[in-house]
């Protein structure tokens, strides 16, 4: 059994139907890619996983348990983490605080009595394990920058930090690639690769950059007109006919 | 037979009740459309706008009352000049440099204006010299009355305003609809940067539609005066609440975005309310109640949490809004080391010299007044929780202090408890309610969740506080007495400021530990990005029970000790809605974001009019609504408030002082990026 099933996933929305009887299966530790033109559904049922939206009909799991009512808070709760296409940062707050606040909320009880008695304040302890964590993302230094100070680039990797500090099993990371260009792309993949491959929790990746996924992925599903038209190893799906009919054309055929 | 005849009485009544409510909802629709068109046009929520028709009404009251203009006259001067003006005015001069703040921080300033244009126009025109008795309506002999298919009473003032109200939508639609100056007004609100871009003069076609909204403020003043009760009667500018309250609810039918929803809301929430009057049967508290004076804002809060259009609303932001700079962190969290500690050694300096001062040599006017401006600090404190801590608006919480005081009077009358209990027992009260109002407010945002706390305290105001088991007996809340507790007598002055003192401490502790800990990290995390904090496991309705809970019992203590140190609870003169809409003014724009703050805007609303007006300037001390609504300009461009504005700009002036004479540790400092964001974090406000 997959850690995160999505099974029959349907979603319409007034009469148009932008995700039908969509099944996506990931494991702990996989790479999987998500692609598919725009409009496909990509985005619908990622907020169908994320608990954004409620399917039509299907269900979704998570570790054999059913979380197709569950508010995201439960599930963020529960080990599923993400990142935003459009950054969603905390204005206001210290690069720092954005770990802070993720791992605190992650472990701490939040209990108002506890924080009345002074128990709630962030020990050393927590403070240093956010800052090995921005160290080996690259951000070394840069805990105390106020978060509107940093470049999209910086801001991707903040978020990808933010969820990793809520211990997830699996990270769904929306479009990274959106805005950036091709050596910061390269950059935020090789940081993903690494700190995947330490942490090992499974990665799901949604993305319309297919040079992107192609290198990045182990498995990959795609997309198009709401319908799951071919998944497979990345390779393989890469090579599908029907795969570069609907999508791919010249990108695969130029490479090859 | 005798149920025919029952049916046609019945129906009688019923269409009676009909055409005297249209004109009735003409008038809310006229206030509602002008809601609309303000806040299509500009983007403002202008609650201010309660005091533009006041401006007018008075204006013409003034003219032609007192000075025997005749009514044509004083219509022209009231109506087509002075509120068109004072439009002109209020965009050129405020409105136009704050367009790409949030919606609020517009609020902020509309409540400003609301409290300061009125006392304004007071003390410019004397208006109070005299009580201002004696209403009347512009139409001439506006209550001879006609029958409506030879049966149904109608006046000629009603008629009059049914008539220009409907005239005034029609030419308004056609407005919106069919000009290009509606078509700019509409992307001008939207984005006026980016209708700049495309070569439009987005300023001038500000100004144009307040001068019209404004137009319609007045126009709606001097008509509304004979269809509320308030014809005959003093003319005051609480006179319009009642009808601008229920105005907006007419404009939230239509999420204030549409005129044609505004009039229809209108004239239906007039016949509803007739309907009641009729028909609902009076022997039941709750439902003659509803008859009353509760009616519109019950209407408003149902509107606001159950109209499924508001719920979806989000508000929306300016695409080019990027543009503007970051707010900047606090100053205490820039600062450096030897910085901080200087600080607090001036800040110890100064209290010890204070108490010293208050201790041994004021008399007792001055430890009244200090006690007061401790017991307001503990008060604004909630404030600070709800809009420094929560990032939202409420306008409830002069209501939690009154329960607080209410709580406090209570216990130790009905039961003889201690008044300490009493007052505990009131900020559990307080924090229960404000958990259940929490409830149906919770998916609300922004300007939403502000109009309904407001409304309920407008109910408090108008219905609550007058039962016996709330406000207490005819004479209430006289003989509150100060607490004995811990074998210590604290009802001498001295030993009653000492006690004060302590709690505020203890509640300022109190929000600094919540703000640094869990609830404020989850807290922060939701004012940032509600939807990136669920993300990451924050539960923002808890958030939102807890912030709503926890600043209800921190302003009911404070109103409880306000009841204890004037041994009374002075409802009308402490706790009425409109003080509360001040408290808000005054703390966010001295600084709602730290605790500092909060006990800034204790002190200078408490001694600021005695020392500052009535001392050393000798003026009224009316002037003090006049300049700290104004003064609610400032919180679009500073949203951290004045002082922290303040502090950061003399820590700028202060280290660029100090690195003169040691230029290496300075350069060193100006490389780390501390310095660098409170260099970025002081420019764009330096110039306004």
């Amino acid at each position: 059994m997959s850690l995160l099933v999505a099974n029959g996933i349907t979603k319409r929305f007034a009469g148009i139907t932008a995700v039908e009887n969509a099944n996506i299966a990931l494991d702990a530790g996989e790479r999987v890619g998500l692609i598919g033109p725009n409009g496909a559904g990509k985005t619908t049922l990622f907020n169908c996983l994320l608990g954004l939206l409620r399917p039509d009909a299907g269900s979704v799991s998570f570790d054999g348990q059913d979380i197709t009512r569950l508010p995201v808070y439960r599930r963020a709760r529960l080990g599923i983490g993400r990142t935003f296409q459009r950054v969603e940062l905390f204005s206001g707050s210290s690069v720092r605080d954005h770990l802070l606040f993720a791992h605190r909320i992650r472990s701490g009880t939040g209990a108002l009595w506890k924080d009345v008695l002074g128990l709630g304040l962030p020990m050393p302890a927590e403070i240093e394990r956010c800052d090995a964590l921005l160290e080996s993302l690259g951000l070394g230094g840069m805990g105390d920058e106020p978060i509107e100070a940093l470049s999209l680039g910086q801001s991707r990797l903040v978020e990808v930090a933010r969820a990793l500090m809520t211990q997830p099993r699996v990270v769904l990371l929306d479009e990274p690639s959106s805005g950036l260009d091709r050596d910061e792309t390269n950059a935020l993949a090789d940081t993903l690769a690494r700190i995947q491959a330490e942490q090992g929790f499974g990665l799901l990746l949604v993305e319309h950059d297919v040079e992107l996924v192609a290198s990045f992925t182990e498995r990959t599903y795609v997309l198009d007109f709401g319908k799951l038209i071919t998944h497979g190893s990345t390779p393989d799906v890469m090579r599908d006919p029907e795969v570069r009919a609907a999508y791919l054309g010249d990108f695969v055929a130029g490479t090859q | 037979m005798t149920a025919s005849i029952l049916a046609a009485g019945v129906l009688e009544d019923t269409i009676r009740a009909f055409f005297q409510g249209l004109p009735i909802g003409a008038g809310f629709a006229l206030v509602a459309m002008s809601f609309v068109l303000t806040y299509k046009t500009s983007g403002v929520f202008n609650l201010a706008f309660g005091a533009q028709a006041f401006i007018s009404a008075a204006t013409y009251f003034e003219l032609h009352v007192r000075r025997d203009w005749p009514i044509w006259s004083a219509v022209l001067m009231a109506v087509v000049l002075v509120a068109p003006l004072l439009g002109l005015l209020l965009e050129r001069l405020i409105f136009r440099h704050v367009h790409a703040s949030s919606a609020v921080a517009k609020l902020v300033i509309s409540l400003g204006l609301l409290v300061a244009l009125p006392e304004l126009f007071k003390l410019i025109v004397d208006y109070n010299r005299e009580q201002p008795f004696g209403a009347v309506g512009i139409i001439p002999d506006g209550t001879t009355v006609y029958r409506l298919f030879g049966r149904y009473p109608v006046t000629r003032d009603e008629i009059a305003a049914f008539v220009i109200v409907v005239a005034a939508a029609l030419a308004l639609a056609a407005l919106f609809r069919y000009t290009r100056l509606g078509l700019r007004i509409r992307a001008v609100v939207q984005s006026p940067r980016m209708t700049e871009l495309n070569g439009v003069n987005a300023d001038w076609v500000s100004s144009g539609s307040w001068m019209l909204s404004s137009f319609f403020a007045g126009l709606a003043g001097v008509l509304l005066v004979p269809t509320t009760s308030s014809l005959g009667t003093v003319l005051e500018p609480t006179g319009f609440f009642p009808i601008v309250i229920s105005a907006l609810a007419a404009a939230a039918l239509g999420r204030l975005v549409s005129l044609p929803a505004a009039l229809f809301g209108g004239l239906l929430l007039g016949v509803v309310t007739t309907q009641m009057r009729t028909h609902v049967p009076r022997d039941n508290v709750i439902l003659a109640e509803l008859q009353g004076p509760a009616l519109p804002y019950v209407m408003l809060f149902a509107i606001i949490v159950f109209w499924p259009a508001i719920r979806r609303q989000v508000a929306g932001a300016d695409p080019l809004l990027g543009v503007s700079p970051p707010p900047p962190a606090l100053a205490a969290t820039s600062r450096g080391r030897g910085m901080t500690i200087y600080t607090r050694i001036m800040a110890l300096a100064f209290f010890t010299a204070v108490g010293v001062w208050t201790f041994a040599y004021a008399n007792n006017f001055w430890i009244s007044r200090i006690t007061h401006s401790v017991i307001f600090s503990i008060i604004f404190l909630s404030i600070v929780v709800f809009t420094g801590l929560g990032g939202q608006i409420a306008l409830c919480q002069v209501t939690f202090a009154a329960i607080g005081a209410f709580g406090a009077m209570q216990f130790a009358q009905r039961w003889d408890i201690s008044v300490i209990v009493g007052m505990v027992a009131g900020a559990a009260i307080a924090a229960a309610v404000g958990a259940v109002l929490s409830i149906p407010v919770m998916r609300l945002g922004g300007i939403w969740l502000a109009i309904a706390t407001l409304a309920f305290a407008l109910f408090f105001h108008d219905v609550l506080v007058k039962y016996s088991w709330v406000g207490g007996s005819l004479f209430h809340g006289r003989g509150v007495p100060r607490p004995e507790f811990l074998g210590v007598d604290f009802s001498s002055r001295e030993n009653f400021l000492i006690l004060c003192i302590a709690i505020l401490v203890l509640v300022g502790v109190l929000v600094i530990l919540i703000r640094e800990s869990s609830t404020g990290m989850a807290l922060r995390a939701l004012r940032g990005s509600e939807t990136a904090a669920e993300s990451i496991g924050v539960i923002s309705w808890r958030s939102r029970v807890i912030v709503f809970s926890v600043s209800a019992a921190i302003a009911a203590i404070g109103g409880g000790l306000l009841a204890m140190e004037e041994r009374l609870v002075g409802y009308e003169a402490n706790f009425d809605p409109q003080t509360g809409l001040f408290w808000l003014v005054i703390v966010v724009v001295l600084g709602a974001r730290t605790v500092e703050g909060g006990i800034q805007a204790g002190v200078a609303f408490v001694i600021f009019p005695e020392l500052v007006l009535d001392r050393w300037l000798g003026l009224h001390g009316a002037w003090r609504y006049v300049l700290f609504g104004f003064a609610a300009i400032s919180f679009a461009r500073h949203p951290e408030g004045l002082l922290e504005h303040g502090k950061r700009r003399s820590q700028v002036m202060m280290q660029r002082m100090f690195s003169r004479r040691q230029p290496a540790v300075a350069a060193a400092a100006a490389g780390s990026g501390v310095d660098a964001g409170l260099d970025t974090g002081a420019a764009p406000g330096d110039e306004p």
